[in-house]
């Protein structure tokens, strides 16, 4: 595994990203903006099915939310993957940068299970939809708050 | 509905909480002390690059982590690849953790083969 990530580490592109005074900048500027766009879209799209802006259609203002939320996912895992190339071996030691990771894992099992049970055609609703809608905000929450801590944490 | 959301409102501020009273914080200066600190002793590893650039230092024996400037700044301030290998004997001036059991410090000047590179210029001890 350390031969993985010491690899990672001399790859071409990522070379020039940990020399690069402007592209890791602009890389780290876009997991931001992914990130925003993931929180945003998760937080109403959760507050939604816990039953708040009851003026709003929920299966559509669900579905739109929830490919803005994949879309921003896929965003902030690109730039995340390449954030992180720079100094792979180190990070992947990092407690912090682990338990984001498992995290990130648990917030997308619950969107699983939620999605399993969306299969029939009808949004989950009641009980169940309220514990796996108000998990999802603390999952994704608290993932963006390990990744912050990945900066303040050794 | 009332009680779930509040439930899980609670449980975000919980973890934001938590998040924000966790330990020490390594961007910026908050979580080292005030009053300069000296490392001496022999490079074990070098990393020049984004998104700030370190070096590992043995002395007598235990390993430290200094942590340098972003890599515009070091390499502005002459610490570039190659002007220090692993071996080299290092003297680091800069402020170490409040956490004394922690081996880390943020250093303001590097001295490597006769040579001083301020990393910080500003925060350097006064001549």
């Amino acid at each position: 595994m350390d031969g993985f990530f010491a690899g990672i580490e001399q790859l071409a592109l990522v070379r020039g990203l940990k020399a690069s005074f402007v592209a890791y900048p602009i890389v780290n500027a876009l997991h931001i903006m992914s990130i925003g766009a993931l929180l945003t879209s998760v937080w109403l799209m959760d507050l939604r099915i816990l039953g708040a802006f009851r003026s709003l259609p929920q299966p559509a203002f669900v579905a739109l939310l929830r490919r803005t939320a994949l879309g921003a996912f896929g965003g902030a895992l690109v730039t995340g993957s390449l954030l992180f190339s720079v100094r792979a071996s180190e990070y992947a030691a990092m407690p912090i940068f682990l338990a984001k990771m498992t995290l990130i894992l648990l917030a997308g099992a619950n969107f699983l299970v939620f999605m399993r049970r969306a299969k029939g055609g009808d949004e989950p609703a009641g009980g169940v939809a309220i514990v796996l809608a108000a998990l999802s905000l603390v999952l994704w929450t608290s993932v963006l708050f390990a990744g912050r801590f990945i900066g303040f944490l050794g | 509905m009332q009680s779930p959301f509040n439930r899980s409102v609670a449980l975000a501020a919980a973890v934001i909480l938590a998040a924000a009273t966790a330990a020490y914080a390594h961007h910026g200066w908050s979580w080292t002390q005030d009053g300069f600190f000296e490392l001496k002793g022999r490079i074990t590893a070098i990393y020049i690059g984004n998104p700030h650039a370190t070096l590992d230092v043995d002395a007598e024996g235990a390993v430290w982590r200094v942590e340098m400037a972003p890599p515009s700044r070091t390499i502005a301030a002459g610490f570039t690849e190659g002007v220090a290998k692993v071996g080299d004997e290092v003297t680091a001036i800069g402020h170490r953790s409040r956490d004394e059991s922690e081996k880390r410090m943020k250093a303001v000047r590097i001295i490597v083969g006769g040579k001083t590179y301020d990393v910080y210029p500003d925060r350097v001890p006064p001549a």
